[in-house]
Protein backbone atom coordinates (compact mmCIF):
# COMPACT_ATOMS: atom_id res chain seq x y z
CA UNK A 1 0.00 0.00 0.00
CA UNK A 2 1.42 3.37 -0.99
CA UNK A 3 1.62 5.95 1.74
CA UNK A 4 -0.62 8.37 -0.13
CA UNK A 5 -3.55 5.95 -0.39
CA UNK A 6 -3.68 4.87 3.27
CA UNK A 7 -6.73 6.05 5.14
CA UNK A 8 -5.80 8.22 8.13
CA UNK A 9 -5.55 5.95 11.15
CA UNK A 10 -7.42 7.24 14.18
CA UNK A 11 -9.98 6.16 16.72
CA UNK A 12 -12.80 4.35 14.98
CA UNK A 13 -10.83 3.84 11.79
CA UNK A 14 -9.72 0.24 11.38
CA UNK A 15 -5.97 0.33 11.11
CA UNK A 16 -3.82 -2.54 9.90
CA UNK A 17 -2.78 -3.30 13.47
CA UNK A 18 -6.39 -3.50 14.58
CA UNK A 19 -7.25 -5.77 11.68
CA UNK A 20 -4.38 -8.13 12.44
CA UNK A 21 -5.31 -8.20 16.12
CA UNK A 22 -8.97 -9.00 15.41
CA UNK A 23 -8.13 -11.57 12.74
CA UNK A 24 -5.51 -13.16 15.00
CA UNK A 25 -7.86 -13.39 17.98
CA UNK A 26 -10.66 -14.75 15.80
CA UNK A 27 -8.29 -17.32 14.29
CA UNK A 28 -7.10 -18.51 17.68
CA UNK A 29 -10.66 -18.64 19.00
CA UNK A 30 -11.79 -20.62 15.96
CA UNK A 31 -8.90 -23.05 16.41
CA UNK A 32 -9.63 -23.50 20.11
CA UNK A 33 -13.33 -24.02 19.40
CA UNK A 34 -12.47 -26.55 16.73
CA UNK A 35 -10.31 -28.55 19.11
CA UNK A 36 -12.98 -28.43 21.82
CA UNK A 37 -15.66 -29.46 19.32
CA UNK A 38 -13.52 -32.40 18.19
CA UNK A 39 -12.96 -33.46 21.81
CA UNK A 40 -16.67 -33.16 22.58
CA UNK A 41 -17.56 -35.10 19.44
CA UNK A 42 -15.26 -37.96 20.38
CA UNK A 43 -17.36 -38.50 23.51
CA UNK A 44 -20.32 -39.49 21.31
CA UNK A 45 -20.15 -43.27 20.93
CA UNK A 46 -19.66 -44.74 17.44
CA UNK A 47 -19.20 -48.40 18.31
CA UNK A 48 -21.71 -50.15 20.51
CA UNK A 49 -20.65 -53.06 22.64
CA UNK A 50 -24.23 -53.93 23.30
CA UNK A 51 -26.68 -56.39 21.82
CA UNK A 52 -27.72 -55.64 18.25
CA UNK A 53 -30.88 -53.61 18.03
CA UNK A 54 -32.17 -55.67 15.10
CA UNK A 55 -32.26 -59.36 15.88
CA UNK A 56 -34.14 -62.61 15.19
CA UNK A 57 -36.47 -63.83 17.94
CA UNK A 58 -37.38 -67.24 16.51
CA UNK A 59 -39.49 -68.92 13.84
CA UNK A 60 -43.20 -68.07 13.55
CA UNK A 61 -44.00 -71.65 14.54
CA UNK A 62 -42.29 -71.03 17.92
CA UNK A 63 -45.14 -68.67 18.80
CA UNK A 64 -48.44 -70.60 19.00
CA UNK A 65 -51.54 -68.82 17.61
CA UNK A 66 -53.19 -66.61 20.20
CA UNK A 67 -50.13 -66.56 22.46
CA UNK A 68 -48.17 -63.77 24.12
CA UNK A 69 -44.49 -64.65 24.54
CA UNK A 70 -41.99 -62.79 26.70
CA UNK A 71 -38.53 -62.73 25.11
CA UNK A 72 -36.87 -61.85 28.41
CA UNK A 73 -33.28 -61.38 27.20
CA UNK A 74 -34.58 -58.88 24.62
CA UNK A 75 -37.07 -57.29 27.00
CA UNK A 76 -40.10 -57.51 24.66
CA UNK A 77 -43.33 -59.42 24.05
CA UNK A 78 -44.28 -61.14 20.79
CA UNK A 79 -48.03 -61.42 20.14
CA UNK A 80 -49.42 -63.91 17.67
CA UNK A 81 -53.01 -62.92 16.92
CA UNK A 82 -55.38 -64.07 14.18
CA UNK A 83 -54.62 -60.80 12.35
CA UNK A 84 -50.86 -61.40 12.50
CA UNK A 85 -47.74 -60.86 14.65
CA UNK A 86 -46.79 -57.74 16.54
CA UNK A 87 -44.18 -56.85 19.11
CA UNK A 88 -44.55 -54.74 22.29
CA UNK A 89 -41.66 -53.43 24.41
CA UNK A 90 -41.39 -54.84 27.93
CA UNK A 91 -39.55 -51.76 29.18
CA UNK A 92 -41.79 -49.46 31.20
CA UNK A 93 -41.83 -45.96 29.71
CA UNK A 94 -41.80 -44.49 33.22
CA UNK A 95 -38.37 -45.40 34.62
CA UNK A 96 -37.20 -48.39 32.64
CA UNK A 97 -38.26 -51.42 34.71
CA UNK A 98 -39.53 -54.61 33.03
CA UNK A 99 -43.34 -54.86 32.92
CA UNK A 100 -45.19 -58.13 33.50
CA UNK A 101 -48.01 -59.33 31.26
CA UNK A 102 -51.28 -60.61 32.67
CA UNK A 103 -53.38 -62.46 30.15
CA UNK A 104 -56.35 -60.35 29.03
CA UNK A 105 -55.58 -57.60 31.55
CA UNK A 106 -52.56 -55.94 29.99
CA UNK A 107 -49.20 -55.01 31.49
CA UNK A 108 -48.20 -54.01 35.02
CA UNK A 109 -44.92 -52.44 36.11
CA UNK A 110 -43.56 -53.77 39.44
CA UNK A 111 -41.57 -50.63 40.22
CA UNK A 112 -43.98 -47.76 40.38
CA UNK A 113 -47.36 -49.27 39.71
CA UNK A 114 -47.98 -48.16 36.13
CA UNK A 115 -50.46 -50.34 34.25
CA UNK A 116 -50.99 -50.62 30.52
CA UNK A 117 -53.87 -52.06 28.53
CA UNK A 118 -53.53 -55.11 26.29
CA UNK A 119 -52.72 -52.71 23.42
CA UNK A 120 -49.90 -51.08 25.42
CA UNK A 121 -51.74 -47.83 26.13
CA UNK A 122 -51.44 -46.32 29.61
CA UNK A 123 -54.37 -47.23 31.82
CA UNK A 124 -52.84 -45.97 35.07
CA UNK A 125 -49.85 -43.69 35.68
CA UNK A 126 -47.21 -42.65 36.57
CA UNK A 127 -46.10 -43.71 33.09
CA UNK A 128 -46.95 -40.99 30.59
CA UNK A 129 -46.43 -42.82 27.30
CA UNK A 130 -47.70 -46.15 25.91
CA UNK A 131 -45.38 -49.12 25.53
CA UNK A 132 -43.84 -48.76 22.07
CA UNK A 133 -44.48 -51.28 19.27
CA UNK A 134 -41.35 -52.40 17.51
CA UNK A 135 -41.12 -53.19 13.81
CA UNK A 136 -41.25 -56.93 13.20
CA UNK A 137 -40.57 -58.66 9.89
CA UNK A 138 -39.65 -61.97 8.35
CA UNK A 139 -36.06 -62.71 7.35
CA UNK A 140 -35.12 -64.70 4.25
CA UNK A 141 -34.31 -67.58 6.56
CA UNK A 142 -37.92 -67.52 7.68
CA UNK A 143 -37.23 -66.04 11.14
CA UNK A 144 -39.13 -63.28 12.84
CA UNK A 145 -36.83 -60.26 13.10
CA UNK A 146 -37.46 -57.36 15.49
CA UNK A 147 -35.95 -53.91 14.92
CA UNK A 148 -36.06 -51.91 18.17
CA UNK A 149 -34.78 -48.80 16.37
CA UNK A 150 -38.08 -48.55 14.52
CA UNK A 151 -41.44 -48.15 16.21
CA UNK A 152 -44.66 -48.77 14.35
CA UNK A 153 -48.32 -47.81 14.74
CA UNK A 154 -50.54 -49.88 17.03
CA UNK A 155 -52.44 -51.12 13.97
CA UNK A 156 -49.36 -52.83 12.56
CA UNK A 157 -49.65 -56.62 12.06
CA UNK A 158 -47.28 -58.99 10.33
CA UNK A 159 -48.94 -61.72 8.28
CA UNK A 160 -46.67 -64.69 8.42
CA UNK B 1 17.38 -15.67 62.77
CA UNK B 2 18.00 -17.41 66.06
CA UNK B 3 19.77 -20.42 64.54
CA UNK B 4 22.58 -18.11 63.36
CA UNK B 5 23.56 -17.24 66.89
CA UNK B 6 25.30 -20.42 68.10
CA UNK B 7 27.68 -20.21 65.17
CA UNK B 8 28.46 -16.58 65.98
CA UNK B 9 29.19 -17.53 69.56
CA UNK B 10 31.82 -19.95 68.33
CA UNK B 11 32.24 -23.52 69.44
CA UNK B 12 29.65 -23.41 72.25
CA UNK B 13 27.33 -26.40 71.58
CA UNK B 14 23.57 -25.91 71.31
CA UNK B 15 21.98 -26.52 74.70
CA UNK B 16 19.62 -29.51 74.50
CA UNK B 17 17.63 -28.84 77.63
CA UNK B 18 14.25 -28.36 75.94
CA UNK B 19 13.84 -31.80 74.34
CA UNK B 20 10.98 -32.81 72.02
CA UNK B 21 10.26 -31.69 68.51
CA UNK B 22 11.72 -28.23 69.07
CA UNK B 23 15.25 -29.36 69.79
CA UNK B 24 15.10 -32.02 67.08
CA UNK B 25 14.20 -29.32 64.59
CA UNK B 26 17.03 -27.11 65.70
CA UNK B 27 19.54 -29.92 65.61
CA UNK B 28 18.72 -31.40 62.23
CA UNK B 29 19.78 -29.48 59.13
CA UNK B 30 17.50 -31.56 56.89
CA UNK B 31 14.42 -30.93 59.02
CA UNK B 32 15.37 -27.26 59.21
CA UNK B 33 15.53 -27.09 55.42
CA UNK B 34 11.93 -28.32 55.28
CA UNK B 35 10.40 -26.44 58.22
CA UNK B 36 12.20 -23.09 58.06
CA UNK B 37 10.54 -21.44 61.02
CA UNK B 38 11.24 -24.15 63.56
CA UNK B 39 8.70 -25.47 66.05
CA UNK B 40 6.26 -22.58 66.64
CA UNK B 41 6.87 -21.31 70.14
CA UNK B 42 6.86 -17.57 70.14
CA UNK B 43 3.95 -15.59 68.77
CA UNK B 44 6.09 -14.59 65.80
CA UNK B 45 6.96 -18.20 65.04
CA UNK B 46 3.30 -19.15 65.24
CA UNK B 47 2.40 -16.56 62.64
CA UNK B 48 5.37 -17.55 60.48
CA UNK B 49 4.48 -21.26 60.73
CA UNK B 50 1.10 -20.63 59.13
CA UNK B 51 2.62 -18.56 56.32
CA UNK B 52 5.55 -20.80 55.49
CA UNK B 53 3.67 -24.08 55.04
CA UNK B 54 1.91 -24.95 51.78
CA UNK B 55 -0.79 -26.86 53.64
CA UNK B 56 -1.26 -24.41 56.49
CA UNK B 57 -1.10 -21.18 54.50
CA UNK B 58 -4.64 -21.81 53.28
CA UNK B 59 -5.55 -20.63 56.77
CA UNK B 60 -5.24 -17.11 58.11
CA UNK B 61 -2.48 -16.49 60.65
CA UNK B 62 -5.00 -15.36 63.23
CA UNK B 63 -8.68 -16.24 63.59
CA UNK B 64 -11.58 -14.63 65.41
CA UNK B 65 -12.56 -16.61 68.46
CA UNK B 66 -16.21 -16.23 67.44
CA UNK B 67 -15.77 -18.53 64.41
CA UNK B 68 -13.91 -21.16 66.42
CA UNK B 69 -17.01 -21.96 68.44
CA UNK B 70 -18.15 -25.44 67.38
CA UNK B 71 -21.76 -24.41 67.97
CA UNK B 72 -21.50 -21.81 65.21
CA UNK B 73 -20.21 -23.82 62.21
CA UNK B 74 -20.71 -27.32 63.63
CA UNK B 75 -17.55 -28.03 61.64
CA UNK B 76 -19.70 -29.28 58.78
CA UNK B 77 -17.62 -27.84 55.94
CA UNK B 78 -14.48 -29.30 57.42
CA UNK B 79 -16.17 -32.67 57.97
CA UNK B 80 -17.23 -32.69 54.30
CA UNK B 81 -13.65 -32.01 53.26
CA UNK B 82 -12.18 -34.71 55.48
CA UNK B 83 -14.79 -37.19 54.21
CA UNK B 84 -13.61 -36.33 50.70
CA UNK B 85 -10.04 -37.06 51.81
CA UNK B 86 -11.11 -40.40 53.34
CA UNK B 87 -12.97 -41.24 50.11
CA UNK B 88 -9.93 -40.37 47.99
CA UNK B 89 -7.61 -42.57 50.05
CA UNK B 90 -9.95 -45.57 50.32
CA UNK B 91 -10.98 -45.11 46.68
CA UNK B 92 -7.38 -45.24 45.49
CA UNK B 93 -6.81 -48.57 47.24
CA UNK B 94 -10.11 -49.96 45.92
CA UNK B 95 -8.97 -49.01 42.40
CA UNK B 96 -6.08 -51.49 42.72
CA UNK B 97 -8.61 -54.34 42.77
CA UNK B 98 -11.62 -53.09 40.88
CA UNK B 99 -11.90 -53.90 37.16
CA UNK B 100 -14.49 -51.83 35.25
CA UNK B 101 -15.67 -54.62 32.99
CA UNK B 102 -19.11 -56.22 33.04
CA UNK B 103 -17.51 -59.69 33.20
CA UNK B 104 -15.12 -58.77 36.01
CA UNK B 105 -16.64 -55.97 38.08
CA UNK B 106 -18.89 -58.13 40.23
CA UNK B 107 -16.13 -60.68 40.75
CA UNK B 108 -13.75 -57.97 41.93
CA UNK B 109 -16.37 -56.97 44.51
CA UNK B 110 -16.39 -60.57 45.73
CA UNK B 111 -12.59 -60.52 45.82
CA UNK B 112 -12.69 -57.36 47.89
CA UNK B 113 -15.15 -58.93 50.28
CA UNK B 114 -13.55 -62.32 50.69
CA UNK B 115 -9.92 -62.32 49.49
CA UNK B 116 -8.33 -58.88 49.81
CA UNK B 117 -6.88 -58.14 53.25
CA UNK B 118 -9.26 -55.66 54.90
CA UNK B 119 -11.09 -55.44 51.56
CA UNK B 120 -14.54 -55.52 53.15
CA UNK B 121 -13.46 -52.87 55.61
CA UNK B 122 -12.21 -50.64 52.78
CA UNK B 123 -15.42 -51.07 50.83
CA UNK B 124 -17.53 -50.35 53.90
CA UNK B 125 -15.51 -47.24 54.76
CA UNK B 126 -15.80 -45.95 51.20
CA UNK B 127 -19.52 -46.56 51.05
CA UNK B 128 -20.46 -45.08 54.41
CA UNK B 129 -18.15 -42.09 53.93
CA UNK B 130 -19.85 -41.43 50.57
CA UNK B 131 -23.34 -41.57 52.08
CA UNK B 132 -22.19 -39.40 54.97
CA UNK B 133 -20.68 -36.86 52.61
CA UNK B 134 -23.99 -36.37 50.77
CA UNK B 135 -25.73 -35.80 54.10
CA UNK B 136 -23.03 -33.56 55.61
CA UNK B 137 -22.70 -31.37 52.50
CA UNK B 138 -26.48 -30.86 52.62
CA UNK B 139 -26.33 -30.01 56.32
CA UNK B 140 -23.42 -27.63 55.67
CA UNK B 141 -25.59 -25.80 53.15
CA UNK B 142 -28.39 -25.56 55.71
CA UNK B 143 -25.92 -24.18 58.30
CA UNK B 144 -24.65 -21.54 55.89
CA UNK B 145 -28.20 -20.52 55.05
CA UNK B 146 -29.53 -20.38 58.61
CA UNK B 147 -26.57 -18.24 59.71
CA UNK B 148 -26.97 -15.90 56.72
CA UNK B 149 -23.40 -16.65 55.70
CA UNK B 150 -24.29 -16.77 51.99
CA UNK B 151 -25.12 -13.05 51.88
CA UNK B 152 -22.87 -10.35 50.44
CA UNK B 153 -19.89 -10.54 50.07
CA UNK B 154 -20.09 -14.34 50.02
CA UNK B 155 -22.71 -14.73 47.24
CA UNK B 156 -20.31 -16.25 44.75
CA UNK B 157 -18.86 -18.72 47.21
CA UNK B 158 -22.41 -19.92 47.91
CA UNK B 159 -22.79 -20.59 44.19
CA UNK B 160 -19.49 -22.51 44.24
CA UNK B 161 -20.94 -24.47 47.16
CA UNK B 162 -24.04 -25.33 45.13
CA UNK B 163 -21.67 -26.67 42.47
CA UNK B 164 -19.91 -28.76 45.13
CA UNK B 165 -23.26 -30.18 46.29
CA UNK B 166 -24.10 -31.20 42.72
CA UNK B 167 -20.62 -32.70 42.26
CA UNK B 168 -21.04 -34.67 45.49
CA UNK B 169 -24.33 -36.10 44.22
CA UNK B 170 -22.78 -36.89 40.82
CA UNK B 171 -19.80 -38.62 42.45
CA UNK B 172 -22.03 -40.71 44.66
CA UNK B 173 -24.35 -41.57 41.78
CA UNK B 174 -21.56 -42.64 39.38
CA UNK B 175 -20.01 -44.77 42.12
CA UNK B 176 -23.33 -46.48 42.74
CA UNK B 177 -23.18 -48.43 39.44
CA UNK B 178 -19.67 -49.82 39.87
CA UNK B 179 -20.42 -52.92 42.05
CA UNK B 180 -22.51 -54.20 39.11
CA UNK B 181 -25.06 -55.94 41.29
CA UNK B 182 -28.85 -55.81 41.06
CA UNK B 183 -29.00 -52.86 43.48
CA UNK B 184 -26.54 -50.89 41.33
CA UNK B 185 -28.01 -51.84 37.98
CA UNK B 186 -31.61 -50.96 38.75
CA UNK B 187 -30.82 -47.85 40.78
CA UNK B 188 -28.89 -46.50 37.80
CA UNK B 189 -31.65 -47.63 35.43
CA UNK B 190 -34.15 -45.61 37.42
CA UNK B 191 -31.72 -42.71 37.94
CA UNK B 192 -30.72 -42.33 34.30
CA UNK B 193 -34.37 -42.66 33.29
CA UNK B 194 -35.13 -39.66 35.47
CA UNK B 195 -32.36 -37.81 33.59
CA UNK B 196 -34.08 -38.65 30.31
CA UNK B 197 -37.21 -36.80 31.41
CA UNK B 198 -35.43 -33.50 31.00
CA UNK B 199 -36.87 -31.90 27.87
CA UNK B 200 -34.72 -31.71 24.71
CA UNK B 201 -31.37 -32.46 26.35
CA UNK B 202 -32.43 -35.29 28.67
CA UNK B 203 -32.38 -38.25 26.24
CA UNK B 204 -29.11 -36.99 24.70
CA UNK B 205 -27.44 -36.61 28.10
CA UNK B 206 -28.56 -40.12 29.04
CA UNK B 207 -27.22 -41.46 25.74
CA UNK B 208 -23.83 -39.78 26.28
CA UNK B 209 -23.73 -40.86 29.92
CA UNK B 210 -24.42 -44.49 29.02
CA UNK B 211 -22.35 -44.42 25.83
CA UNK B 212 -25.19 -46.30 24.18
CA UNK B 213 -28.83 -47.17 24.52
CA UNK B 214 -28.73 -49.34 27.60
CA UNK B 215 -26.59 -49.89 30.68
CA UNK B 216 -23.74 -52.10 29.54
CA UNK B 217 -19.97 -52.12 29.16
CA UNK B 218 -19.81 -48.59 27.74
CA UNK B 219 -21.89 -47.20 30.61
CA UNK B 220 -19.80 -48.99 33.23
CA UNK B 221 -16.55 -47.61 31.79
CA UNK B 222 -17.95 -44.08 31.50
CA UNK B 223 -19.25 -44.12 35.05
CA UNK B 224 -15.87 -45.45 36.20
CA UNK B 225 -13.89 -42.69 34.45
CA UNK B 226 -16.29 -40.03 35.70
CA UNK B 227 -16.18 -41.45 39.22
CA UNK B 228 -12.42 -41.94 39.52
CA UNK B 229 -10.95 -39.11 37.44
CA UNK B 230 -13.24 -36.44 36.00
CA UNK B 231 -15.45 -35.70 38.98
CA UNK B 232 -12.77 -35.97 41.73
CA UNK B 233 -10.51 -33.56 39.80
CA UNK B 234 -13.40 -31.16 39.30
CA UNK B 235 -14.20 -31.53 43.00
CA UNK B 236 -10.60 -30.82 44.05
CA UNK B 237 -10.49 -27.71 41.87
CA UNK B 238 -13.81 -26.41 43.14
CA UNK B 239 -12.87 -27.17 46.76
CA UNK B 240 -9.69 -25.11 46.29
CA UNK B 241 -11.74 -22.25 44.87
CA UNK B 242 -14.24 -22.58 47.75
CA UNK B 243 -11.49 -22.39 50.40
CA UNK B 244 -9.67 -19.56 48.65
CA UNK B 245 -12.87 -17.55 48.43
CA UNK B 246 -13.52 -18.05 52.14
CA UNK B 247 -10.29 -16.13 52.73
CA UNK B 248 -10.86 -13.56 49.97
CA UNK B 249 -14.41 -12.87 51.19
CA UNK B 250 -13.13 -11.94 54.62
CA UNK B 251 -12.94 -15.27 56.42
CA UNK B 252 -15.82 -17.14 57.98
CA UNK B 253 -18.90 -15.02 58.58
CA UNK B 254 -19.37 -13.51 62.01
CA UNK B 255 -21.95 -11.25 63.58
CA UNK B 256 -20.98 -7.55 63.78
CA UNK B 257 -21.44 -7.63 67.55
CA UNK B 258 -19.40 -10.81 67.98
CA UNK B 259 -16.10 -10.60 69.80
CA UNK B 260 -13.34 -9.14 67.66
CA UNK B 261 -10.71 -10.96 69.69
CA UNK B 262 -8.35 -12.99 67.57
CA UNK B 263 -6.05 -15.84 68.47
CA UNK B 264 -3.19 -17.30 66.47
CA UNK B 265 -4.30 -20.04 64.10
CA UNK B 266 -1.40 -22.16 65.45
CA UNK B 267 -2.35 -23.94 67.60
CA UNK B 268 -5.96 -22.87 68.19
CA UNK B 269 -7.35 -23.53 64.70
CA UNK B 270 -4.90 -26.22 63.61
CA UNK B 271 -5.52 -28.40 66.68
CA UNK B 272 -9.30 -28.06 66.32
CA UNK B 273 -9.08 -29.13 62.69
CA UNK B 274 -6.91 -32.06 63.68
CA UNK B 275 -9.52 -33.04 66.25
CA UNK B 276 -12.27 -32.95 63.58
CA UNK B 277 -10.10 -35.13 61.32
CA UNK B 278 -9.61 -37.65 64.11
CA UNK B 279 -13.34 -37.70 64.86
CA UNK B 280 -14.24 -38.15 61.18
CA UNK B 281 -11.78 -41.01 60.72
CA UNK B 282 -12.94 -42.61 63.95
CA UNK B 283 -16.60 -42.35 62.95
CA UNK B 284 -15.99 -43.82 59.47
CA UNK B 285 -13.95 -46.62 61.07
CA UNK B 286 -16.71 -47.39 63.51
CA UNK B 287 -19.36 -47.47 60.77
CA UNK B 288 -17.16 -49.65 58.55
CA UNK B 289 -16.59 -52.11 61.38
CA UNK B 290 -20.24 -52.26 62.42
CA UNK B 291 -22.12 -52.28 59.11
CA UNK B 292 -21.36 -54.09 55.87
CA UNK B 293 -21.99 -52.45 52.51
CA UNK B 294 -24.74 -54.26 50.61
CA UNK B 295 -23.99 -56.49 47.65
CA UNK B 296 -26.87 -58.25 45.91
CA UNK B 297 -26.79 -60.78 43.09
CA UNK B 298 -25.01 -59.88 39.86
CA UNK B 299 -26.77 -57.35 37.61
CA UNK B 300 -29.49 -58.92 35.47
CA UNK B 301 -31.35 -56.82 32.91
CA UNK B 302 -34.09 -59.42 32.58
CA UNK B 303 -35.12 -59.42 36.23
CA UNK B 304 -36.42 -56.22 37.79
CA UNK B 305 -36.44 -56.24 41.59
CA UNK B 306 -39.67 -55.02 43.09
CA UNK B 307 -39.55 -52.19 44.00
CA UNK B 308 -36.61 -50.78 42.04
CA UNK B 309 -35.23 -47.75 43.82
CA UNK B 310 -32.72 -45.04 42.98
CA UNK B 311 -29.95 -44.22 45.53
CA UNK B 312 -31.56 -42.83 48.69
CA UNK B 313 -30.63 -39.20 48.01
CA UNK B 314 -32.62 -39.37 44.76
CA UNK B 315 -35.60 -41.16 46.30
CA UNK B 316 -37.23 -37.80 46.99
CA UNK B 317 -37.08 -37.09 43.28
CA UNK B 318 -38.28 -40.61 42.50
CA UNK B 319 -41.22 -40.10 44.85
CA UNK B 320 -42.07 -36.89 42.98
CA UNK B 321 -41.60 -38.63 39.61
CA UNK B 322 -44.24 -41.06 40.84
CA UNK B 323 -46.76 -38.21 40.95
CA UNK B 324 -45.69 -36.83 37.60
CA UNK B 325 -42.64 -37.18 35.42
CA UNK B 326 -42.48 -33.51 34.54
CA UNK B 327 -42.88 -32.44 38.17
CA UNK B 328 -40.27 -34.70 39.72
CA UNK B 329 -37.87 -35.07 36.83
CA UNK B 330 -37.77 -31.51 35.57
CA UNK B 331 -39.69 -28.81 37.40
CA UNK B 332 -38.66 -29.48 40.99
CA UNK B 333 -34.91 -30.18 40.51
CA UNK B 334 -34.46 -27.30 38.06
CA UNK B 335 -36.37 -24.90 40.27
CA UNK B 336 -34.41 -25.97 43.35
CA UNK B 337 -30.97 -25.53 41.75
CA UNK B 338 -31.93 -22.24 40.08
CA UNK B 339 -33.37 -20.93 43.33
CA UNK B 340 -30.19 -21.86 45.21
CA UNK B 341 -28.01 -20.10 42.63
CA UNK B 342 -29.97 -16.83 42.42
CA UNK B 343 -30.88 -16.72 46.11
CA UNK B 344 -27.86 -14.70 47.36
CA UNK B 345 -28.32 -12.20 44.52
CA UNK B 346 -31.97 -11.60 45.34
CA UNK B 347 -31.39 -10.97 49.03
CA UNK B 348 -29.18 -7.92 48.69
CA UNK B 349 -29.31 -6.55 52.23
CA UNK B 350 -27.00 -8.56 54.46
CA UNK B 351 -28.88 -8.63 57.75
CA UNK B 352 -28.57 -11.10 60.56
CA UNK B 353 -25.27 -12.47 59.25
CA UNK B 354 -23.36 -14.66 61.67
CA UNK B 355 -26.33 -15.53 63.86
CA UNK B 356 -28.30 -18.78 63.81
CA UNK B 357 -31.95 -18.15 62.91
CA UNK B 358 -31.63 -14.36 63.07
CA UNK B 359 -34.95 -12.70 63.84
CA UNK B 360 -34.59 -10.26 60.93
CA UNK B 361 -34.30 -13.17 58.53
CA UNK B 362 -37.27 -15.18 59.81
CA UNK B 363 -39.08 -15.24 56.47
CA UNK B 364 -36.07 -16.44 54.43
CA UNK B 365 -35.22 -19.01 57.11
CA UNK B 366 -38.82 -20.24 57.30
CA UNK B 367 -39.07 -20.68 53.52
CA UNK B 368 -35.71 -22.46 53.34
CA UNK B 369 -36.56 -24.69 56.29
CA UNK B 370 -39.93 -25.57 54.72
CA UNK B 371 -38.33 -26.53 51.40
CA UNK B 372 -35.51 -28.48 53.08
CA UNK B 373 -37.97 -30.33 55.33
CA UNK B 374 -40.22 -31.12 52.35
CA UNK B 375 -37.22 -32.56 50.53
CA UNK B 376 -36.27 -34.63 53.57
CA UNK B 377 -39.91 -35.76 53.93
CA UNK B 378 -40.29 -37.03 50.34
CA UNK B 379 -36.89 -38.73 50.65
CA UNK B 380 -37.99 -40.50 53.84
CA UNK B 381 -41.27 -41.52 52.19
CA UNK B 382 -39.46 -42.85 49.11
CA UNK B 383 -36.94 -44.71 51.25
CA UNK B 384 -39.04 -46.26 53.99
CA UNK B 385 -42.70 -45.99 53.03
CA UNK B 386 -42.65 -47.40 49.50
CA UNK B 387 -42.83 -51.11 48.87
CA UNK B 388 -43.55 -53.34 45.88
CA UNK B 389 -45.26 -51.56 42.98
CA UNK B 390 -44.35 -48.32 44.79
CA UNK B 391 -47.36 -48.96 46.99
CA UNK B 392 -47.60 -47.31 50.40
CA UNK B 393 -46.19 -49.53 53.17
CA UNK B 394 -45.44 -48.91 56.81
CA UNK B 395 -41.79 -49.77 57.44
CA UNK B 396 -42.53 -51.48 60.77
CA UNK B 397 -45.09 -53.87 59.21
CA UNK B 398 -42.57 -55.35 56.76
Amino acid sequence: MRPGTAAPAGPGTPSRRRFVSIAGTAGLAAGALGILAALARSVVPEVFYEPARRFPVGRPADFPPGSVTLVSERRLFVFNTPEGFYCVSAVCTHLGCNVNHEEGKGFACPCHGSTFGEDGSVSKGPAAWPLPRFAIGLSRRGELVVDTRRTVAASFRLKA
Amino acid sequence: MSEERPAARGAAPEPRAEGGAGSLLRANAVLRSIFRTGWPRSRQQRLAAMLSSLVLHVHPTRVRVSVLRPSYTLGLGLISFFLFVVLTVTGLVLMLYYVPHTQAAYRSMKDLQYAVAFGMFLRNAHRWAAHAMVAVVFLHMCRVFFTGAYLRPREFNWVVGVGLLLLTLALSFTGYLLPWDQLAYWAITVGTSIVAYFPLLGPQVRYLLLGGHEIGQAALLRFYVLHCIVLPLAMAGLVALHFWRVRKDGGLSAAPHASQRRVTAWPHLVLRELLVLVLVVAAVNALALLFDAPLEEIADATRTPNPAKAPWYFLGLQELVHYGALLGGVVVPTALVLALVVLPYLDTRPRGVGVWFARERWLANAVFAAVALALVAVTVIGTFFRGPNWAWVLPWTR
